[in-house]
C-alpha cells in the first residue's frame, strides 16, 4: 500500500526525520499557510514524477493561494484528482540527495541506494554518472547503524557536516523502513537548505500488505477509501474478488478488474496475464474480467474466486491460464478451480474453456481434470493458443 | 471412475488404536501447516473443510510413527 506523501512525511516527522513546515488542505477548506513567504502546493495523489505532470505547483504571493489551490484540485493528473493538498513552505535549498531503501529479493536482504545527487530519476543517474550512486545490503537483525550509514554516504564524496547529518537521516529511514514493515522507503530529495538544515521535501513509503494488521494505524489509513479518487472506482465485484483475496496470506487469487464480456479469466503469472488477455481479445474473446493468481494460493481462496467470476450474469466459461508455474502447485489450481464451478451449480466440463497450467504438480493436476472430463494442455500448447481456443470456446457459447 | 458432487479431492483418516501417547498426538495435530488436524478434548479429529488444503507434505505421518494417519487421493 502506498501512502500518500502527507502520510509518509507524518511517519518521518515520528522518527525524528526533520519534514518542511506544512498544512493539508481539503477540497472543502479555505486553504491557509501556516508560514509566511512563497509557498509550494503539492497534489496528494499516489504517484510518482508529480512536478512533471502539473502536480506541484509553486506559489509566490499569499493572494494567489486560493486560485492556484482551486485550479490544482480541478485538475485530473496521471488519472487522479487530488482529494486533499500539502502546502508546505518554500525552501531556499543548496543542495539535494537522494536515498532509498528497498528489499532485495535476489540477496534476500534490505538494500540502502544513496545519491549525492537528489531530485532526479535515479535511473538515469546510475547510467550516466554511476559513480555517484552507492548501494549496500544490510539485514534485518543488525539495522542500519549511524556509522555504516555514514559511510555508504561518504561512498559518493560527501564530506563534513553534511555527512553526519545525512547518515543520522537514513539511519532512522532505515529504522523506518524495518519497523513500519515497508518495502519501499525513499525519500528525493532530502535537501540541504541555505541555513545548513536537512530536510525531507519529499517521501514515498510503501507499506507491505500482509504485514497492515501489525500497524492498526497504518491499516485504518489503507481502510479509508476516500482518501484517493481512483481513476477508476472499484466496482462491488472488484471489491468482492479483494475480500476473497484477502481470507487468507497464501499466494494471491483475488486481483481482479471488471470487464463486460462473457469469458471469465483466472490467469496469472506476472506478465503472463497481461500476455494471456490480450491474447484472448486478439483471438476475438470477450473477457469477462482480467485477474492475477499465484503464488500458491489456498484452494478455498480459488474456488471462491472461481464462483465469484461465475456470478457474474453472463459468465458461462472461465480459461484458466498460466505460465509453465514453479511456485504455484497445478494440482492445488485445479482443485479450487473443479470446487468452484460445482459449487456454482456448474458442470466443470462445460464450463472450463481452457485449462493451461503447466509446471509443478501437473501430473495430479491433470488427473483431477480429466477425471472431471475438463479439457486442459500442458506446455506444448502456448499461451496464445489456449486463449484462442478458449476464445472460440467461449465463442460458440454466445453464438 | 464416480466423481464427487461437490468436488472432494483428499479424506484424511485417523486410526487411533495406532497411536495413543497424548504427546505424540499433540505433535502430529500441530505439524499440519494447512490446519487439517485440531484437538477437541483432547481427540484428534480432522477439520473437514481444510481436507482438500492437502499438500501431501507428509509432515504429518512423518510425526507419527504409529502409522495413525491414512491420506487417500480421490480422484486416481
Ligand atoms: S500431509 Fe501435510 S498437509 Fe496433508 S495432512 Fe499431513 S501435514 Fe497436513
Amino acid at each position: 500500500m502506498r501512502l500518500l506523501e502527507f502520510e509518509a512525511k507524518s511517519i518521518l516527522k515520528r522518527y525524528g526525520i526533520p519534514i518542511p513546515e506544512g498544512v493539508v488542505v481539503a477540497g472543502e477548506e479555505t486553504p491557509v499557510a501556516p508560514f509566511s513567504g512563497p509557498a509550494v502546493l503539492k497534489a496528494q495523489i499516489p504517484i510518482g514524477g508529480r512536478g512533471k505532470t502539473g502536480g506541484i505547483v509553486i506559489v509566490d504571493k499569499d493572494e494567489d493561494l486560493k486560485e492556484r489551490a482551486a485550479a490544482l484540485f480541478a485538475t485530473r493528473i496521471r488519472g487522479y484528482r487530488p482529494k486533499k493538498l500539502l502546502i508546505e513552505e518554500k525552501l531556499d535549498l543548496k543542495r539535494e540527495f537522494f536515498m532509498a531503501i528497498t528489499y532485495d529479493t535476489v540477496a534476500k536482504e534490505p538494500i540502502v541506494i544513496f545519491s549525492s545527487e537528489g531530485g532526479v530519476d535515479i535511473e538515469e543517474l546510475a547510467q550516466g554518472e554511476p559513480e555517484k550512486i552507492c548501494k549496500q545490503h544490510f539485514t534485518f537483525r543488525d539495522g542500519l547503524p549511524e556509522h555504516k550509514a555514514r559511510e555508504i554516504v561518504a561512498e559518493t564524496g560527501v564530506t563534513g557536516k553534511p555527512l553526519l547529518g545525512i547518515g543520522a537521516v537514513l539511519a532512522k529511514l532505515a529504522t523506518v523502513f524495518i519497523q513500519t514493515d515497508a518495502t519501499i522507503a525513499e525519500i528525493n530529495p532530502l535537501a540541504l537548505t541555505a541555513s545548513g538544515q536537512l530536510i525531507a521535501l519529499d517521501c514515498h513509503l510503501d507499506i507491505d500488505d500482509d504485514a497492515l494488521f501489525r500497524h492498526p494505524d497504518i491499516a485504518a489509513i489503507a481502510k479509508d477509501e476516500s482518501r484517493i479518487e481512483a481513476a477508476k472506482a472499484q466496482t462491488e465485484f472488484e471489491r468482492q474478488a479483494a475480500l476473497i483475496d484477502s481470507v487468507d496470506h497464501r499466494g494471491v487469487a483475488g486481483r481482479v478488474i471488471e470487464f463486460d464480456g462473457n469469458l471469465g479469466l483466472i490467469i496469472g503469472g506476472g506478465g503472463a496475464s497481461l500476455t494471456a488477455f490480450d491474447a484472448v481479445r486478439a483471438h476475438g474473446g470477450k473477457p469477462a474480467n482480467y485477474c492475477e493468481i499465484g503464488g500458491n494460493p489456498s484452494v478455498k481462496k480459488v474456488q471462491a474466486l472461481t464462483k465469484h467470476i461465475l456470478s457474474k450474469p453472463g459468465v458461462e466459461k472461465v480459461a484458466v491460464i498460466m505460465n509453465v508455474v514453479s511456485n504455484t502447485r497445478v494440482d492445488l489450481v485445479a482443485r479450487g478451480i473443479v470446487k468452484g464451478i460445482l459449487e456454482a451449480g456448474r458442470d466443470p466440463a462445460e464450463t472450463v474453456a481452457v485449462f493451461r497450467i503447466p509446471g509443478a504438480w501437473e501430473a495430479e493436476g491433470f488427473k483431477i481434470l480429466r477425471k472431471y472430463g475438463v479439457r486442459y494442455c500442458d506446455r506444448t500448447v502456448s499461451i496464445d493458443e489456449a486463449a484462442r481456443m478458449a476464445a472460440q470456446s467461449a465463442g460458440r457459447q454466445s453464438a | 471412475m464416480e466423481t464427487h458432487p461437490m468436488g472432494v479431492f483428499v479424506r484424511i483418516h485417523i486410526d487411533l488404536d495406532k497411536c495413543q501417547d497424548p504427546q505424540e498426538v499433540k505433535a502430529w495435530t500441530g505439524v499440519c501447516p494447512v490446519g487439517i488436524f485440531k484437538l477437541v478434548n483432547g481427540q484428534p479429529v480432522v477439520v473437514e473443510e481444510n481436507e482438500d488444503e492437502c499438500t501431501f507434505c507428509g509432515l504429518c505421518l512423518q510425526a507419527c510413527p504409529g502409522g495413525a494417519i491414512r491420506i487417500e487421493k480421490l480422484y486416481e
